[in-house]
């Protein structure tokens, strides 16, 4: 099958692949760039568990194709922690018990980066609906919810 | 600090980390993104899978040309039923009665369901192996499909398994107490059907199975996304005919069972087949549409429940009907039982009722075979005898928690022998009820409820209190008429630094045991858990153990850990006090220092302890084993765990919407080793409840074809759906199992459909109850408002 | 679930993207925000033997003022419609709307144009274009450009009026009318969820009677419709506690929904009722007088 070369950025650090076309980006930084710490919950994008940042901005990447990435700076939650240290973000997610199984928690984890920074003092149900497009089906949503809540108001990046 | 032991049987240690939330040690790996799930693993050499599954829910193979998929790009081989070395697979349940439905790994003379495996595609990538499973022609001759109980017990039905006669897998009845004079007394008799939702379990990880053969020695090793590596291996060595020493079996990271990850499937039998056919590590994972199609289902039944009271409420007896629709064969993790004989054995649940009578029908139809989820057959049960509950009540007029209050088993009639034979150990039923109308504010709601109405609005509240048979071990089995042996084992080992290493059968699929468990070994050795290790999931590293299932973890795999970290502990200290020149039992361990009591100059590091233990010859003694190390097996007795539910909801009569406001929880488990996990269980399970009363539904067509194959049609609760929920912890230790615990973990999802099912009707105020169909959706509830 | 194998093309400029779609035809898909389209090529549900990617033609984003209303160009995000001052200003109608457009990680890809040339009877962006009565640009190798109404637009079930090898380029959203008041009502089963129903309503309101009225339905026919006979009756009606009743009543009748797994047609006939009747009810209360 014809390969086409696509060069973009993840984690902040130059990537040169070469994929069929019809590879998504969730399938491409998995095998091709070992990144398996974001998840294929469904391959339709209605669990939210491939979610990566792209240009800062969460999307599903069961749904974008690796060709597209061209370009672009892709961040994925191995990206996200510093040198093996849990951010604020993570922390709180311990703290406030927001996982089990843990598989839906990458996905999870991208989009609250994303809604941090835009959110201005919502109220639960807000949250709740913001949090609404990534499915867990461990935990209930509540821990999840608190760890979000902690984080509000908060000055430093998360 | 203070030390002191859990009750129950046994000496087992309370210090400073059993029952406080520690938060969990697997978290850090989890966050930055190094969990390893079964599709996260890579081999050298690797090849994929791709299954071709019929379209058909019923017929015969008349046959099946690969030509073309072998030829295709990137092939390296298509197997058939008809050339895979492999037997059937078979449960092996011990029951009298129960007859086996041999399941091929790969079906080649017909098919039963549509979605069953026919041929299996290995080729260089997923991709190529999806390619290639389209180019499988399959020729069928299409036969009658049954896709109901109704249409599989009608007249001149097709028979799916021929050695049965019938669609009826096996008819039982059992009867207890005096129920015709029961019936003949009450005042009235109310009657109910009720169908339950068929569900899937649906993990957010899809199933999977790495396979690596080396021919050279003939060892297999097996990653499956399993809650039961042991019997997954087992099974494996009976079905391949594959020396069982030579399988590894491994459970990685795994995202969430809920039961239906009970091994074993015809994909794993197919892909380790596979594996060893070609010498070469071979992959297979699940997608999602898959999943859904071929994911063990659960939870339909029809259940006819006829309850006789006395005009003031008393339940004087019960008899009930119970129609499961199994699907195609009876599963090999639990049988077609784990629906109906569990419905049936818990129908009288937390009440007083000692005439019961019922009959059980498990049918086989052709759907996906179910198994276990969460709450197994209980869940069912629970909810048909809630509702007509609820319908009693407003009947008799009778507040329902009143109604429920005056039937329960009182405190001092515990220990209690239910109408089925299981013993209730211990446990909290009228002060649960009591807690969980208070924590909700049950008589501030009614008042709520009436003003609202007066504005227009539908507020309404459903009360369950539940008890729950937990652990699984021998005991509840036998009670339970649940043929399974029930046991695990344990290793806790001190090694030369003083550090600790646990290793369990009881694998985690999200449940947090390796935090869990270094708690209680935490507190029995006297060290951080930081500084305990927990193996689980790998036959090659832990001992024989059945799994994770049944809410069995804390009591069986808790308990094995407890005794053999008792033992371990006793030989440090017999070390120590050598050492010291005192006494074993004027020592203790803190935070792996080793003190004489009210003397803490007189104290030694663990760690110089444990390195004498091994190298120094002069603190040995005769007749004692110096390692530092112990194995245990246990298997415990009968324990129940309880407590009550009470679902507000808010509904809107224009849309059919239902808005949980609150929801209220109750747990007694016993003794609590991490009050955190304990809430997020009932919280995860609760929100599978939100899904069951009112959004799942695994829907199948006339034709038997599974309509709902995508997450857009099979609906999960999302963070919106599912509301904050309290958790108030009440502790009744069990007398009867190490350290007092009890297993906890189904109870959201076996009482909370009810709770939320009873509100709902509560709302919408009065109907005709046999309108009631599961799911609650909001069309549904329209109809039953009279609306439409 | 994997696609199945397709030739990629990646265009630079619009001219590009439009002698590509002329020359394959329907052998072709246009590739825009993905949303809809990727999950079909992962299913297998769609097999195009080439798609056409349009995210690299950076003149295809942009959200203008025009005289009479915004212009938004096709590959605009959904996400920065939403989230635009001037667009929340201007009309704020939008990003009420589009705040149930699934979940705001497909808003971030997912585009304007995609949405409307998808003319899924039950999504937003097309019900709303429908009531505000706007329009999109189309533009061919062949023929250059085309203005095509919204009412034009959406002929036929999950397709447009749009010839094979059209692509849309921009869509126009007109000012609501001076005087006028908006409502937005959808129910779906759970956030994010493609509408059971839905209604969006445009009202002006002179001397107590309603000077016109606009009900563009989601959800209640094959195509996104308008309710033309409830609009008619509405118009020169005085403004009375009675309009709501008589709107459910009028756009039950008028509705013919298709049934799925998730709702009949019965019910969904009834709901159409019930969101435009709250939808005209946020339209008067928030109409000057």
């Amino acid at each position: 099958m014809k390969t086409i070369p696509v060069a973009f950025a993840v984690n902040g650090e130059p990537v040169e692949v070469s994929v069929e076309p019809r590879k998504t980006l969730a399938d491409t930084l998995r095998e091709d760039l070992g990144l398996v710490g974001t998840k294929l919950g469904c391959e339709h994008g209605a669990c939210g568990a491939c979610n990566v940042l792209l240009d800062g901005h969460a999307v599903r990447s069961c749904l974008l194709l690796g060709v597209q990435a061209e370009g672009a700076a892709i961040e994925t939650v191995e990206g996200l922690g510093r040198d093996g240290e849990l951010t604020r973000l993570q922390r709180a997610f311990r703290d406030h018990h927001a996982l089990q199984c843990g598989f839906c928690t990458p996905g999870f984890l991208i989009s609250v980066t994303e809604y941090l920074r835009d959110v201005d003092a919502p109220s639960e149900e807000e949250i709740r609906e913001a949090l609404s497009g990534n499915l867990c089906r461990c935990t209930g949503y509540q821990g999840i919810v608190e760890a979000v809540s902690s984080l509000l108001g908060e000055e430093e990046a998360p | 600090m203070t030390r002191g032991t859990l009750p129950g049987i046994g000496e087992v240690a309370r210090g400073k980390w059993v029952g406080t939330r520690v938060t969990r040690l697997e978290d850090p790996r989890v966050l930055l993104g190094d969990a390893r799930y079964v599709a996260d693993l890579t081999l050298p050499r690797m090849l994929h899978v791709a299954f071709v599954r019929s379209i058909h829910p019923h017929a015969r193979i008349v046959g099946i040309d690969a030509s073309e998929a072998v030829a295709a790009d990137g092939v390296r081989a298509v197997v058939t039923g008809a050339d895979l070395d492999a037997h059937p697979l078979e449960d092996t349940a011990v029951h009298p009665t129960l007859p086996k439905t041999p399941q091929p790994a790969l079906a080649s003379d017909r098919v039963l369901w549509a979605g069953e495996a026919v041929a299996a595609v290995v080729a260089a990538s997923a991709h190529a192996a999806e390619d290639a499973a389209e180019r499988v022609r399959v020729d069928y001759e299409p036969l009658q499909p049954v896709h109901d109980i109704d249409s599989a017990l009608a007249q001149g039905a097709p028979v799916l398994h021929g050695h049965l006669g019938s669609n009826v897998l096996i008819t039982d009845r059992r009867s207890s107490g005096d129920v015709e004079e029961a019936f003949a007394e009450a005042s009235r008799i109310f009657e109910r059907r009720t169908h339950t939702n068929r569900l899937s379990a649906a993990p957010l990880e899809t199933r999977g199975c790495l396979v690596d053969f080396e021919r050279s020695s003939g060892h297999m090793t097996v990653w499956s996304s399993t809650q039961t590596p042991d019997l997954l291996r087992w099974t494996l060595a009976s079905v391949l005919d594959h020396p069982h020493h030579r399988i590894r079996a491994v459970a990685p990271d795994v995202g969430g069972g809920f039961g239906p990850k009970m091994s074993t499937y015809p994909e794993e039998v197919v892909v380790a087949a596979l594996a060893r056919r070609l010498g070469r590590p071979v992959r297979w994972i699940e997608d999602r549409r898959e999943s859904l199609l071929t994911l063990n289902h659960s939870k339909e039944q029809v259940i006819d429940l006829e309850i006789a009271v006395r005009s003031d409420g008393r339940m004087l007896g019960m008899r009930a009907r119970y129609f499961s629709d199994s699907g195609a064969y009876s599963f090999n993790s639990a049988t077609a039982l784990i629906e109906p004989q569990l419905a049936a054995g818990l129908m009288p649940g937390l009440y007083d009722v000692q005439a019961y009578e019922y009959e059980l029908t498990a049918v086989m139809t052709n759907k996906t075979p179910i198994g276990p989820y969460r709450g197994v057959g209980w869940t069912s049960g629970h909810t048909a005898r809630e509702l007509l509950l609820d319908e009693i009540a407003r009947e008799l007029d009778l507040d329902p928690a009143e109604l429920r209050r005056l039937n329960m088993i009182r405190a001092d009639m515990l220990p209690y022998r239910s109408a089925t034979g299981l013993e209730y150990d211990s446990g909290s039923y009228e002060e649960s009820l009591a807690r969980a109308l208070d924590e909700a504010d049950y008589e501030g709601f009614r008042r709520e409820q009436a003003r609202g109405r007066d504005e227009g609005r539908h507020l309404g509240v459903g009360i369950s209190p539940y008890v729950e048979p937990t652990a699984f071990g021998t005991e509840i089995g036998e009670q339970s008429g649940y043929p399974y042996s029930s046991h695990d084992n344990a290793t806790v080992t001190v090694d030369p630094a003083g550090k600790v290493r646990i290793a369990v059968g009881v694998c985690s699929q999200g449940q947090g045991h390796s935090t869990t468990f270094a708690q209680l070994v935490g507190d029995a050795l006297g060290v951080r858990v930081d500084d305990v290790e927990v193996v689980a999931g790998d036959t090659e590293r832990a001992p024989f153990g059945l799994g994770t299932y049944a809410s069995r973890g804390a009591v069986i795999g808790g308990g094995a850990l407890a005794l053999a970290a008792g033992d371990v502990r006793t030989k440090l200290l017999r070390v120590a006090a050598e050492m010291l020149e005192a006494s074993p039992a004027d020592l203790e361990i803190e935070d792996s220092r080793v003190a004489v009591r009210g003397s803490p100059e007189a104290a030694l590091g663990l760690e110089d302890v444990a390195g004498a233990a091994y190298l120094d010859p002069a603190v040995r003694i005769d007749g004692e084993e110096p390692l530092l190390s112990s194995t245990r097996f246990y298997d415990p007795r009968a324990t129940f765990s309880n407590g009550c539910f009470v679902a507000i909801v808010e509904v809107d009569l224009d849309t059919g919407g239902v808005t949980l406001r609150r929801f209220t929880a109750v747990e007694d488990c016993g003794t609590v080793l991490n009050p955190m996990i304990v809430e997020g269980q009932v919280r995860g399970a609760v929100a599978q409840g939100v899904g069951a009363a009112l959004l799942e539904h695994l829907v199948y067509d006339d034709e038997a074809q599974l309509i709902t194959t995508t997450f857009s049609d099979y609906l999960l609760p999302t963070a919106s759906d599912v509301p904050s929920i309290s958790v108030a912890h009440i502790e009744t230790p069990s007398p009867v199992t190490v350290g007092g615990i009890k297993g906890m973990g189904e109870s959201g999802l076996l009482a909370s459909p009810a709770a939320i099912v009873n509100a709902v009707l509560d709302a919408i105020g009065p109907h005709d109850p046999a309108k009631v169909e599961l799911p609650l959706t909001p069309e549904r509830v329209l109809r039953l408002a009279g609306r439409i | 679930m994997k696609p199945r194998p397709f030739e990629y093309l990646a265009p630079s400029s619009l001219d590009e993207a439009l002698g590509q779609l002329a020359e394959r035809g329907d052998r072709a898909r246009v590739l825009a925000g993905g949303q809809s389209l990727v999950p079909l090529l992962n299913l297998r549900l769609a097999s195009p033997e080439a798609l056409i990617d349009l995210n690299r033609i950076g003149s295809l984003a942009f959200v203008e003022e025009r005289e009479g209303g915004i212009a938004v160009g096709a590959m605009t995000r959904q996400r920065e419609l939403e989230r635009s001052s001037l667009v929340r200003d201007r009309m704020p109608l939008l990003p009420a709307a589009l705040r149930h457009v699934a979940h705001f990680q497909i808003r971030n890809r997912g585009t304007v144009g995609g949405s409307v040339a998808h003319a899924d009877a039950a999504a937003e962006l097309p019900a709303l274009l429908r009531a505000m009565d706007g329009h999109v640009i189309a533009r061919s190798a062949r023929g250059g450009e085309r203005r095509i109404s919204a009412g034009e637009l959406f002929d036929r079930h999950l397709t447009t009026s749009m010839s094979p090898d059209e692509i849309l380029t921009e869509v126009f959203f007109p000012d609501l009318p001076s005087r006028s008041g908006w409502g937005f009502h959808e129910f779906a089963k759970r956030h994010g969820d493609t509408a059971l129903a839905g209604a969006a309503a445009i009202v002006a309101i002179r001397e107590g009677r309603i000077a016109s009225a606009a009900i563009a339905l989601l959800g209640a026919a094959g195509t996104p419709m308008r309710a033309l006979r409830t609009e008619r009756a509405l118009t020169d009606t005085a403004v009375t506690d009675d309009i709501g009743a008589a709107v459910q009543e009028t756009v039950r009748e008028e509705v013919d929904p298709v049934a799925d797994v998730h709702g009949s047609a019965e019910y969904r006939r009834y709901l159409a009722g019930v969101v435009a009747r709250r939808a005209i009810a946020d339209a008067i209360e928030r109409a000057p007088r």
